[in-house]
């Protein structure tokens, strides 16, 4: 009896020595791809920090409004985020190969899908943040404009411009992501035209008097003109 | 033995002005002579030149170089005789060569006896020959001529007691055409020379014949008439001889000495000459496509004459203050050159010696409406010599060769009735015409072969002239046309290379080939024709349609 | 290496026609056909008065014109073709045109002009305005001498203006200019000026045209080039400057042709204006400039308020232009009220450091930096304008002085900033 279990409990660890014998390479595979993976992905964020640095993409990311954005955040600066943030995926990107290597099935395939998923993830990303750089300088280029031809309430158009902007932006980058398409874009359009016909009941009702100025103003130019005299700053 | 086979042959002519007493000496009395003129009209003949104008010969106290007249009818001993004269004429003749002569018609030398016997008494016979008055106030208006040397028109006479008249030297005194018997007397002396074969006249200082109060003195109808009068007589008895008139004056006032074709069948065209110097100085073509587009329709018997320099000063009184002042400061920077509102220089000098704007110059003066007359010493580039008074420093002796005198004379330097030109650049023995005949890009080589190309043509002496109008206008652009015969000419004013395009679209079609070379140049298309040329560079091209 | 050539065939023909010349007068217009003609009249006058024996040429270049502008200036030419002239003139007068674009682009203007200036080996040249009213022919005399005979490089006008005209060249270009550069050029951006052939081939082949930033400007910046390159620069005075105004004194364009070019030229002259301290008068002839004192009726409310909403509203531009103790002086007087408010001189210089320094580092895109100046030069204007409201011509000068004298005080303000942060 008992050389039975014995030699069955040999027989078992055998098979699961032989197992693990099989298994053993593909986890050192893994364990090495790791490695590897990490030390590229440390090269690569040290490579694209040192990039970013040269093109100043901090000066960008300040001008696209982003620093100040990460500074309330009391996160670091966007090179140090976006270096870190290649290094992890990178880095990731390497693991998963390795569990990809370990040969479980089911694994598999959502490793296979992640990889798809990136370079979608990246794209949005750029988007997102060319996109606010544009929503920054628009709205700030709105705001001069205003503040120039003395219209009333700069701020408001400048901030309803940027708010157009991102609205638009983040709208392109879920639809990049493929996430809720089209509930996304249902609620772009619900969101776009509540604030259309927001800003127009405000002009309309609130601004009627304003309008009306604005527009005697036009017309009635040369009237008040004759009240002042038209400098020339050359 | 006159040559009367063309009417018209004052239009094919090539004039060649010279003074007897500059050209060569063959007695060795240091004076030029009739004899050897007459020995070097095989030079002439070479030359390619078909007319001679003499300068006056007649006998003269030689005040005013011998345009002061003593005796009308008369040979300048220093010059030879009468016989020496019609030899000379007749073997120019022989080498089918015109002759024209001086008649110095407005005034005379008041060595004349015509003057002498005029002044010797208020009832002489003579007394009326001559402008006489008791007082100078009279003709107020006529201005001064040699405003260097005279300050009035009126001379006093002190054997008459009287104030006589002269337009130009105080002793030129003027004859009185209001006197019939002094025109008559003029035709006389004309059929004089007219009877030995001369070929026509050359008539001095037209313009002041007759004066009038009230007037300034000059063109009068008066004075026209005379002429005219004298024309039909010349047409009556000798045809086929011509009459070429010196009236310094604007275009519009020398029209009218042209008549009807029955005054003058010449006149020079003094305003173009100053032009053509002023428009090379600016680079600008405006001067002279300006006054010759004023310049109105002459009779289609009669001919403009053209020239570059003469025994005169470069005359500046036909154009404005502006341009005079612009002429003094561009050509005589040094005051002695100025004289009598002109400038006096030779061709060679006043260009600076610059063999490429000499060119120029003459090509200009050969392609222009009319006959061309070359001032002797001009074709060989002659200098000046400016220390000598009044214009004679333009009238120094012909340089023939490096020896003595320029070979010119025999006779001792000291005796020669002016000096030779003796500066390293324009002296005799660099300048002279022995060097030049061997020498084969030589200037007067060169003259003799435009003289040439000139002379394969009709157009140039006969033909219409139709300005070109590039819109560069350092370029002076004009076609000759006479039948169906074209010649587009192009000069080129500046001193730097230029590329001009010209509208030829009315000879579309044609062939231009230019002349000296006769090689054939890319044929008038539909587009601008475009040229590209050199400093100071010229182009004649015969337009041709095969 | 084939390149776009800027210039037409056709202009290049007309200029081979034209040839060297001695003068050569620009024309930039831009449907001008109602004054054009009494300017060009009084220019053909002027070379023929002054100039009679020089070749001279004038220089049209038209920005798309509709109402036939450019025949009208063409039409003054002089030449055989033509014989109506009896202007007794020597010699011919080219007079061409040549349009450059369908709109007008004052730098490609300027640029035509300065190409045709060098291939025409022109020595003496000069700027002319269509929009000048009151051009007399002896403006040329007045431009072009001191180059053709004394030998100068740049000759810029002084007029007869009144005290409230030109006030960002009094205010700011003027003084600013003079502290930085070294030299008193009273007119730094004048419709009309003149200029040597070798000042104007060394300014046309600068990179500026080449790199974006070439078009705008290009008067200030060819002012500040022959400062910066030392050649001989003099002041003639004109006359009375009357300008005829078409487009209502729009003050932001006008800042992003002066102050921009200004601000974006202290960048490349940077080793230049660096080193100089003080500055130097420029020789001047003609008249002392004068001031004309009739009284005008100023809309100051609208100024000041103009600048407190400017302040209000772009707070957050200026937090990332301006100091924040400048930032915060700002926001106090425009707290004030209307009688009190004031805009002192020291506080203007250090604005305009201020902006000049983040103007170099991009802080924010440039030309909003240049955008959003513009409120705060009211306010200047207000003060100015009120100080000045009963001040004689002297008084007036004096003021100006005092300031020019406080941007030549400030300036190592700059140089600090300037260095700091780099």
């Amino acid at each position: 009896m008992r050389e039975m279990i014995i030699s069955e409990l040999s027989q078992a660890l055998h098979e699961i020595a032989k197992d693990f014998a099989h298994f053993l390479p593909r986890l050192i595979v893994m364990l090495i791809l790791a490695l590897v993976g990490w030390v590229i992905a440390y090269l690569a964020k040290v490579a694209l920090r040192s990039i970013l640095r040269l093109v100043k993409f901090d000066k960008l990311s300040e001008n696209a409004g982003t620093s100040q954005l990460l500074k309330k955040a009391a996160l670091p600066s966007a090179t140090e985020i976006l270096s870190r943030f290649v290094f992890w995926v990178t880095w990731l990107g390497f693991i998963l190969l390795g569990v990809n290597a370990l040969g479980i099935l089911g694994l598999q395939q959502q490793i296979a899908g992640f990889f798809l998923f990136l370079p979608r993830l990246f794209v949005a990303i750029f988007i997102m943040f060319f996109g606010m750089l544009a929503a920054s300088f628009f709205s700030r280029a709105a705001l001069l404009a205003a503040v120039n031809a003395n219209m009333p309430s700069p701020r408001v158009l400048s901030l309803a411009v940027r708010s157009i902007i991102i609205v638009f932006v983040l709208s392109v980058v879920f639809e990049e992501l493929g996430l809720a398409k089209e509930t996304m874009l249902v609620a772009f359009g619900i969101a776009f035209g509540a604030l259309m016909l927001g800003l127009a009941i405000a002009f309309g009702i609130g601004g009627k008097d304003l309008a009306r100025r604005f527009l005697e103003k036009r017309v009635v130019r040369g009237k008040e003109q004759e009240n002042e005299d038209e400098l020339s700053p050359l | 033995m006159p040559l009367n086979e063309d009417e018209l042959w004052y239009k094919d002519a090539v004039i060649y002005q010279v003074h007897v007493r500059t050209f060569h000496d063959s007695n060795g009395d240091g004076f030029g002579d009739f004899q050897g003129l007459e020995g070097k009209l095989d030079y002439l003949q070479e030359l390619g030149i078909n007319t001679i104008w003499l300068m006056p010969f007649f006998p003269s106290p030689l005040r005013d170089d011998g345009y002061d007249i003593a005796d009308y009818n008369a040979v300048h001993p220093s010059y030879g005789t009468l016989e020496d004269f019609e030899k000379f004429l007749g073997s120019a003749h022989d080498r089918r060569i015109r002759v024209l002569i001086e008649l110095v018609s407005n005034h005379t030398s008041d060595q004349h006896p015509w003057f002498q016997e005029s002044r010797s008494s208020r009832e002489n016979p003579r007394r009326d020959w001559y402008v006489w008055s008791d007082t100078d106030n009279r003709y107020k208006d006529a201005r001064i001529i040699f405003l260097d040397t005279e300050k009035s028109n009126w001379a006093w006479d002190p054997i008459s007691k009287s104030f006589y008249w002269h337009r130009f030297f105080s002793h030129q005194p003027d004859l009185n055409y209001d006197n019939p018997a002094v025109r008559e007397q003029m035709w006389e002396v004309m059929k004089f020379w007219l009877d030995r074969g001369i070929d026509g006249f050359r008539l001095d200082a037209v313009p002041y014949l007759v004066e009038r109060e009230g007037t300034n003195c000059e063109n009068l109808p008066e004075t026209h008439a005379v002429l005219k009068e004298l024309r039909r007589k010349l047409d009556e008895n000798f045809p086929g001889r011509m009459l070429l008139a010196e009236a310094n004056q604007w275009p519009a006032d020398l029209r009218a000495y042209f008549g009807n074709g029955d005054e003058f069948h010449m006149a020079f065209h003094f305003p173009l000459m100053p032009r053509m110097f002023m428009g090379l100085k600016l680079e600008d073509r405006k001067p002279i496509t300006e006054i010759l587009q004023q310049t109105p329709e002459i009779p289609p018997s009669c001919q403009w004459s053209l020239f570059l320099r003469n025994h005169d000063e470069l005359t500046l009184e036909m154009v404005t203050d502006v341009e005079r002042d612009y002429m003094y400061d561009s050509y005589a920077e040094n005051k002695t050159m100025r004289l009598n509102l002109g400038i006096r220089r030779r061709l060679a000098p006043l260009l600076s010696n610059d063999r490429r704007r000499i060119e120029l110059m003459n090509g200009m003066l050969m392609s222009l409406p009319g006959t061309p007359i070359i001032y002797y010493g001009d074709e060989i580039g002659m200098g000046d010599n400016i220390t000598l008074g009044d214009r004679n420093g333009v009238r120094t002796p012909m340089q023939w060769n490096g020896e003595t005198n320029g070979g010119f004379s025999a006779a001792p330097p000291e005796r020669l009735y002016a000096p030779l030109i003796q500066d390293p650049v324009y002296g005799y023995p660099a300048v002279n015409v022995l060097r030049q005949k061997v020498s084969e890009h030589s200037l007067l080589n060169w003259m003799q072969r435009i003289i040439k190309v000139r002379g394969s043509t009709r157009v140039f002496g006969r033909g219409s002239i139709e300005f070109l109008h590039p819109a560069n206008h350092r370029i002076l652009a004009y076609v000759r046309r006479l039948g169906g015969e074209a010649v587009l000419v192009v000069n080129n004013l500046s001193s730097s290379a230029q590329a001009v395009e010209l509208d030829l679209r009315s000879y579309k079609g044609s062939i231009p080939i230019e002349m000296f070379g006769k090689n054939m140049f890319p044929r008038v298309g539909d587009l601008p024709y475009l040229l590209t040329m050199g400093p100071y560079q010229f182009y004649w091209f015969r337009l041709r349609r095969i | 290496m084939a390149e776009e050539s800027f210039l037409t065939d056709d202009f290049l023909r007309q200029l081979i026609n034209v040839g060297e010349v001695d003068i050569l007068v620009g024309l930039p217009t831009h449907n001008d056909a109602k004054t054009i003609g009494s300017i060009v009249n009084a220019i053909r006058s002027g070379i023929l008065r002054g100039f009679p024996r020089d070749r001279a040429a004038i220089i049209n270049v038209d920005g798309g014109s509709r109402d036939g502008t450019p025949a009208l200036v063409t039409g003054v030419s002089i030449d055989d073709a033509s014989p109506a002239s009896n202007l007794n003139a020597l010699r011919t007068l080219h007079s061409i045109s040549t349009q450059y674009a369908s709109s007008p682009e004052s730098g490609v203007a300027f640029r035509s002009i300065l190409a045709a200036a060098e291939l025409l080996q022109a020595k003496g040249c000069m700027m002319m305005s269509a929009e000048s009213a009151n051009i007399e022919p002896d403006w040329l005399s007045k431009l072009l001498r001191p180059i053709c005979r004394d030998g100068f490089d740049l000759v810029t006008p002084t007029y007869r203006r009144h005290k409230f005209e030109g006030l960002l060249v009094t205010n700011l270009l003027y003084p600013m200019i003079r502290a930085l550069y070294g030299l008193r050029i009273r007119e730094p951006y004048a419709p009309e000026f003149g200029f040597s052939g070798r000042l104007g081939t060394q300014f046309l082949g600068q990179n500026a045209w080449t790199d974006g930033t070439g078009a705008t400007g290009a008067e200030l910046r060819f002012n500040l080039a022959a400062i910066a390159g030392k050649y001989r620069i003099c002041q003639s005075f004109l006359g009375e400057k009357i300008h005829i105004e078409r487009h209502a004194a729009d003050l932001v364009p006008a800042l992003r042709q002066t102050v921009g070019a200004l601000f974006s030229a202290l960048e490349s002259d940077f080793p230049v204006w660096s080193v100089v301290t003080g500055s130097e008068p420029v020789p001047t002839t003609g008249a002392e400039q004068e001031v004309l004192l009739e009284p005008v009726r100023v809309n100051r409310k609208r100024l000041r308020d103009m600048f407190s909403n400017g302040v209000a509203e772009l707070e957050s531009v200026f937090q990332s232009i301006l100091s924040p103790s400048t930032l915060a002086e700002l926001q106090r007087i425009a707290g004030v009220g209307e009688e009190e408010f004031y805009y002192p001189v020291e506080l203007w210089v250090r604005t305009v450091y201020e902006f000049a320094a983040s103007y170099q580092k991009s802080v924010i895109s440039r030309d909003h930096i240049i955008q959003s100046l513009a409120p705060l030069f009211r306010g200047r204007v207000f003060t100015f304008v009120t100080e000045n409201r009963n001040a004689s011509g002297e008084m007036v000068e004096k003021n100006i002085e005092a300031l020019c004298m406080e941007f030549e005080r400030l300036k190592p303000y700059l140089l600090e900033m300037w260095k700091s942060r780099e």
